[in-house]
């Protein structure tokens, strides 16, 4: 049957899943590579292709939080994300399980904890496998669309009533183009109904729930009924995937998909995109006359026990590939879960384990065929060491480039050409000198120049840079050393504004006297440009894009340093790479604040980014200084509650010279520079007013 | 309790620290070039180069390190003196 099709990455097949499943909620967050799923479903509402109350959340943590309150209210929820934001969700993804709410949320792998990588493996998913959610792993592009239908009909359908995470590997689909068949909307409208939830938290639809727990004695018991629930979708699962079969011509095996195994007497188990490679594989070694088949796990939970057991009874040998290490066992995820299913059963099939594709490393051809070899050899001889890690030999880091450069900084980093940020961290680190420890919440400069500084340079915790910075200062403060190391951060606005403002808030109020620079440019830099609560009003980000509905972002920009002086700290001041004699005077400033230990000194610099706001790279210092001088960045100190307007142009000048080198503002009409030229007289008038006043009332 | 450094396992901090930078003059469409007849040594390009690619001499007039500059120019755009000049590299 002749259909169209589209090429596309995962991701967007995934956002066509979406729109398609008619969501009525979307809670976002970005983390690469999720952050494109996000990004295109902001394209469908914002051009009014998608119905769907869109929320751009504060943090993952909200995220969750906010997709189970949508979803407990009766609404078809879809969220996404992976790794670091999977895990900061962690709290909630296990309470979605038992308030039986049934989310779909994608997850894009991608590596999980330090030694960072932005590339896939199941580190991240791992942790979240036994909460009770479903747990579906695809192949392609395709079966990343088809399943953002076939979930929700499976956690919709009352029998099961259980939120699902559809995982995609990062970057092998969620970035690479596929073909992909779009089914109709009419079709999928029939073969889907809307979402009716049996107890909606909406007082208008359905009782109440409790609102505390359920008494002690009932957790064995609901706990088993869990259990027994997620048995029970292994049949709707199955039923589901028949039915679309039936209904859009594909279908998938339900629980798993089976390869060549009908002959088999070996068996390679695999899940994700590693299958296609793993198919090729097998291809090979059946060529060569070896009977070997390949099982791909679709849902590792509820996990395909009969299946498993079935094939094992008919094949010598089973070598399992997992992309990922379950520390302290020995071996990998899915490496444990088969030979525990098969423990009991009395089947003695050996069965070996293949550590390959960490960090987002490629799983080729040649490997999975070598692990097949080794599964095969392991029919007559019994391994002694099951566990093999498929290591590639790395060629080695390029040596240290001289240069005469003698500032905080080596040259030759990876940001981009015209990049402020490296200004700014280049004035700090020299102002603090050698004896300086950058605590970074994860952000484009730790990226970029986290390896080009001469300082200790740490890479922390989004939501938390604060907290950790106060243990740095903590701990130098219990060696004595607080006087003769500095801590700071250089932390971005999503890390200042956003998801690091509850840790920020904790440090400013506990009196930690430590530095917290955010270099602000106004939007999520790092993970493509996503809005922030620092992005001003009608400024167009990936995630407030401007279509027939949408017009940039609709909302005004935090005011953070009235924010930070709510905690009466000694010291809080807006700075701008294009002042950098006064950048340079303020961060002695809070210098002397912390070396005298007393409290949090607060800096917010002004970075224009050439990539995020789309204008000429060589403007860089050009557009921060027309940022200041149109008044819409004053630069002012609040030391010790004294307020000062640092730098006061007899006349701002018109916004419009500086919003007009920008293409993240080319959409603005007349009215809407009105509306911002009106704000930001506005703001300047009550900053002249306060600077009048000089002492804040509060203080 | 052992706590000699040489049996420590899997820290592989030490291994990367100070890595230092990278090449970047393959990034370069247009190149900078400094007229130094024209310059004050004010030092504006030294302050505002994103990739602190220049230098100043001993005389305090720049010199830029080509193996770092990523040709955004940014120093063109703030000498005071226009003393700098932005050519496309393959019009040499």
């Amino acid at each position: 049957m002749p259909q169209d099709f589209d090429v596309m990455p995962g991701n967007k097949a995934i956002a066509h899943g979406a729109r398609l499943a008619r969501v009525e909620v979307v809670p976002a967050f970005p983390i690469t590579p999720q952050t494109t799923i996000i990004e295109y479903i902001s394209d469908f509402v914002a051009d009014g292709k998608m119905k769907t109350e869109y929320i751009h959340t504060e943090g993952e943590h909200s995220c969750m939080a906010a997709a189970l309150g949508a979803s407990m209210t009766g609404a078809r929820t879809f969220t996404a994300t992976c790794s670091q934001g999977l895990a900061y969700m962690h709290e909630i993804v296990a309470q979605a399980t038992s308030y039986r709410a049934p989310i779909v949320m994608a997850v894009a792998n991608r590596t999980l904890g330090w030694y960072w990588s932005l590339g896939p493996d199941y580190s991240d998913i791992m942790p979240e496998m036994n909460l009770g959610w479903l747990v579906n792993f695809v192949e392609t592009n395709q079966e990343c669309l088809d399943m953002m239908l076939m979930n929700y009909k499976i956690a919709e359908d009352y029998r099961v009533l259980l939120p699902t995470m559809l995982s995609l590997d990062g970057f092998f689909l969620s970035y690479s183009q596929e073909r992909v068949y779009m089914p109709d909307q009419e079709k999928v409208d029939a073969w889907l109904p809307p979402y009716k939830a049996p107890y909606s938290l909406d007082p208008t639809e359905s009782d109440s729930w409790p609102a505390a727990g359920i008494p002690t004695q009932l957790h064995t018991t609901y706990r088993k009924i869990h259990e027994e629930v997620m048995e029970d979708s292994k049949k709707v699962i199955a039923e589901v995937d028949a039915s679309f079969a039936k209904t859009f011509g594909r279908s998938y095996g339900g629980m798993v998909e089976k390869y060549r195994c009908d002959d088999a007497d070996s068996l390679l188990v695999t899940m994700g995109s590693m299958t296609t490679a793993a198919r090729r594989a097998v291809d090979k070694l059946r060529k060569e006359g070896e009977n070997i088949g390949l099982l791909k796990l679709r849902f590792l939970r509820p996990f395909p026990n009969e299946e498993l057991i079935e094939l094992a009874e008919q094949v010598d040998s089973i070598g399992v590939v997992d992309r990922v290490v379950m520390h302290g066992t020995g071996g990998g995820m899915a490496f444990q879960d088969v030979k525990s299913t098969l423990y009991n059963t009395g089947i003695k099939v050996p069965v070996q384990n293949f550590i390959a594709g960490l960090g987002g490393e490629d799983i080729p051809i040649d490997d999975l065929y070598a692990m097949g070899k080794k599964t095969l050899s392991a029919r007559t001889v019994r391994p002694v060491n099951p566990v093999h890690y498929i290591e590639h030999k790395f060629p080695g880091m390029p040596a240290p480039q001289k240069t005469n450069s003698s500032t905080c900084m080596h040259p030759g980093s990876d940001g981009c050409a015209g990049c402020g940020a490296s200004i700014i961290a280049r004035t700090l680190l020299n102002t603090l000198g050698e004896k300086t420890i950058v605590v970074n919440p994860p952000n484009c400069s730790g990226v970029n120049y986290g390896q080009s500084v001469k300082t200790p340079w740490v890479l922390a915790n989004f939501a938390a840079g604060a907290a950790f910075q106060t243990g740095v200062y903590r701990a130098l403060k219990a060696k004595g050393k607080e006087r003769q190391v500095y801590t700071t951060s250089y932390a971005g606005d999503g890390g200042t504004y956003d998801i690091g403002l509850q840790a920020l808030s904790g440090a400013a109020e506990r009196g930690e006297s430590i530095i917290w620079l955010c270099y602000d440019n106004e939007a999520y830099m790092n993970t493509g440009i996503q809005r922030s609560g620092s992005t001003p009003q009608f400024a167009a980000t990936s995630t407030t894009p401007v279509g027939s509905v949408w017009k940039g972002k609709s909302q005004r920009r935090k005011n953070m340093l009235m924010i930070m002086a709510a905690h009466r700290i000694p010291y809080i001041a807006t700075a701008s790479l294009a002042y950098i004699p006064d950048l340079k005077r303020k961060i002695q400033k809070a210098m002397e604040v912390t070396r005298n230990g007393e409290g949090l000194a607060y800096l917010q610099v002004h970075q224009p980014c050439t990539t995020g706001w789309y204008y000429d790279p060589s403007k860089t210092v050009e557009i921060g200084r027309l940022a200041v001088q149109t008044g819409a960045w004053p630069i002012a100190e609040i030391d010790h509650g004294e307020f000062k307007l640092n730098i006061k142009p007899k006349e701002l000048k018109p916004v419009k010279e500086y919003l007009d080198p920008q293409r993240r503002f080319r959409h603005l009409d007349t009215e809407l520079v009105e509306i911002i030229q009106g704000h930001i007289q506005d703001d300047w008038d009550s900053y002249l007013s306060m600077d009048a006043q000089g002492k804040l009332p509060w203080y | 309790m052992v706590q000699d450094k040489s049996v420590i396992k899997g820290i592989v901090l030490s291994d990367l620290k100070n890595m230092g930078g990278k090449y970047v003059a393959n990034w370069r469409v247009f190149k900078p070039e400094i007229n130094l007849d024209e310059c004050i040594a004010c030092g504006l390009c030294t302050t505002y180069c994103p990739e602190a690619a220049i230098d100043p001499r001993e005389d305090k007039k720049p010199v830029i390190d080509y193996r770092f500059c990523k040709g955004c120019g940014v120093c063109a755009n703030e000498c005071p003196k226009t003393a700098i000049a932005m050519k496309k590299e393959d019009e040499e």
